[in-house]
């Protein structure tokens, strides 16, 4: 089976995958504030911020079918709030529009930001900016089982359809999945404290090394000044 | 239901950013004096175990699918704590990779799904008596704590959306509150089941997690950072806005003040306008996009 299915894309080569991860998080995280704090409903303002992000994303060598095929899972909400719309005092279509567009941006450049990083790298980066040490040794534990949880439900699912036929009635299908979910704890449990000691024992510390890990370069010094600049210039514009 | 960014109004995001980014660190420092060797492999193989049910769908009515949360559960297993954290771990893994809640909205998504289900699942397992008993009474504990936090959850997002402004409370509480009373009983059953079965296999489990007990200066940081944040969204919530708070919010939030002076939108005769301005648009975006493709170097064969 697949094994990156999370950081699918984080290996390519492209000017945004070359900087640190730091100014990446950074750099992507202040774009989403300033984006959501946008005072009023400024249409160009936030034409500009599409603008950048078609321009990262074409810099990105990340599919363009991948990023938009991920960016729909926003469309519950943005359903639920167009079915809402007539309830509200005034129903104000631009407001709408303008909501859904944010929200729209964010989620790409979310997306941009996690395709473009290979996972331990980004954890590297969270822990150097101050992210507690337990919440990065698990986030690094999820990462690792992750994949060993899955092969364990497809072998456990495999072994239900080869000895059934045809569905259950609702009731007792649920108790059967909540069985088994219940085995599928315990296996992994203890599959995952073997696997804990065997860390430990070839000198696990809590860190899981990144080879040739990325410097800090004038690089991204250049991505942050440019976004630093974006922001400052899109709040005056706004503000005025 | 995981709240995307664009959703929620500056004051709310932030504020909730704040309070969850001081809740993780007081767990995570209660935590590094609690726990044992065991703790960590167990947090990291339920966050795993989390993360894998949620992208299991089960179908609900009309079309829709749900999953398991399994904040009740991993209270039950974890404590209150060690499952606040792993459900918190969830939660950013699910941000980064399967975008499902924004990375801005994440304070208000942490409050959401893992503070307050995970209290309110913990509190409802010991309140009745999960703990000590096997059979059906840990079956109707475990239901009662799975459902109970599924509502609660359900009940703080369409707080949040509407004190936000973008989903009305008449609208959003009850498609919400009520979508997830079904969902609700799927996670109950589920939690029941999944404990049922670790109770005949591994009682130890059960009995550590749950059963050990929240020492004081963890009950009054609950009070604090969960049952007060509470309180204030419900009242602030459920008031229905009255005249001087509106006025207030009118004041603090341009998004609010200028509501009345919008040109209707689609009239006929903004119609050509509007075709011609979405085709500039999208002319734009479209030879952007292009332009960042000319910087993006050779693309490796991978």
């Amino acid at each position: 089976m697949r094994h990156n299915f999370i950081d699918r894309y984080a290996n390519l080569d492209s000017p945004l995958h070359v900087l640190e991860a730091r100014t990446k998080i950074l750099g992507y995280l202040s774009l989403i504030a300033a984006l959501l704090l946008m005072p009023g409903r400024n249409d160009v303002v936030l034409l500009v911020y599409a603008f950048v992000a078609a321009i990262l994303v074409g810099a990105s060598q990340v599919p363009l079918g991948y990023i938009a095929g991920r960016s729909l899972v926003i469309l519950p909400f943005v359903l639920l709030a167009g079915i809402a719309a007539p309830w509200t005092n005034s129903f104000d279509g631009a407001r709408f529009m303008a909501l859904a567009t944010r929200s729209f941006l964010s989620v790409t450049i979310l997306l941009l930001m996690t395709s473009t990083t290979p996972f331990p790298e980004l954890l590297r980066g969270l822990q150097k900016l101050g992210c507690p040490r337990i919440l990065i040794l698990n986030l690094g534990f999820l990462y690792r089982y992750l994949f060993v949880l899955t092969e364990e439900v497809l072998r456990m699912r495999q072994a239900r359809d080869c000895r059934r036929a045809g569905r259950a009635p609702p009731r007792v299908e649920l108790k059967l999945l909540g069985s088994m979910l219940g085995s599928l704890v315990l296996r992994s449990f203890e599959r995952a404290e073997r696997m804990y000691q065997a860390m430990l024992s070839r000198g696990y510390a809590g860190e899981f090394p990144v080879l040739a890990p990325r410097r800090f370069t004038w690089r991204d010094l250049t991505f942050l000044a440019g976004i630093a600049l974006l922001i400052v210039s899109s709040f005056r514009y706004a503000g005025r | 239901m995981h709240i995307p960014d664009g959703f929620l109004s500056g004051r709310i995001w932030l504020s909730l950013d704040a309070l969850s980014s001081v809740t993780v660190l007081y767990a995570a420092r209660r935590l590094r004096v609690q726990a044992s060797g065991h703790t960590v492999p167990l947090m990291g193989v339920l966050s795993a175990f989390v993360f894998a049910a949620q992208l299991l769908n089960f179908p609900v009515l009309g079309g829709t699918s749900g999953h398991l949360v399994g904040s009740a559960l991993l209270a039950v297993l974890l404590g209150p704590l060690a499952a606040f954290l792993t459900m918190v771990t969830v939660l950013i893994a699910q941000a980064l990779f399967l975008q499902d809640g924004g990375l801005a909205a994440l304070g208000a998504n942490i409050f959401n799904i893992a503070a307050v289900p995970v209290l309110s699942g913990y509190g409802i397992f010991r309140l009745a008596g999960g703990t000590q008993s096997h059979g059906r009474r840990l079956a109707i504990a475990s239901f009662l704590s799975g459902w109970v936090s599924i509502e609660l959850c359900a009940l703080c997002c369409a707080l949040e959306l509407s004190l936000s402004g973008a989903i009305p409370l008449r609208v959003g509480l009850p498609a919400m509150t009520g979508y997830h009373a079904i969902l609700g009983v799927a996670e109950g059953i589920l939690t029941s089941s999944v404990l049922v079965f670790l109770s005949h296999t591994r009682p130890d489990l059960i009995r550590r997690g749950a059963g050990s007990r929240l020492p004081v200066a963890d009950w009054v940081a609950v009070v604090a950072l969960v049952a007060v944040p509470c309180a204030i969204l419900v009242l602030a919530g459920s008031s229905n806005l009255p005249d001087p708070l509106q006025r207030l919010l009118a004041s603090a939030d341009p998004v609010y003040g200028r509501q009345g002076e919008s040109e209707p939108f689609l009239s006929p005769l903004r119609y050509r306008e509007f075709l011609r301005a979405l085709t500039l648009i999208a002319g734009a975006i479209g030879s952007a996009y292009f332009l960042g493709r000319l910087m993006r170097g050779k693309r490796s064969k991978l």
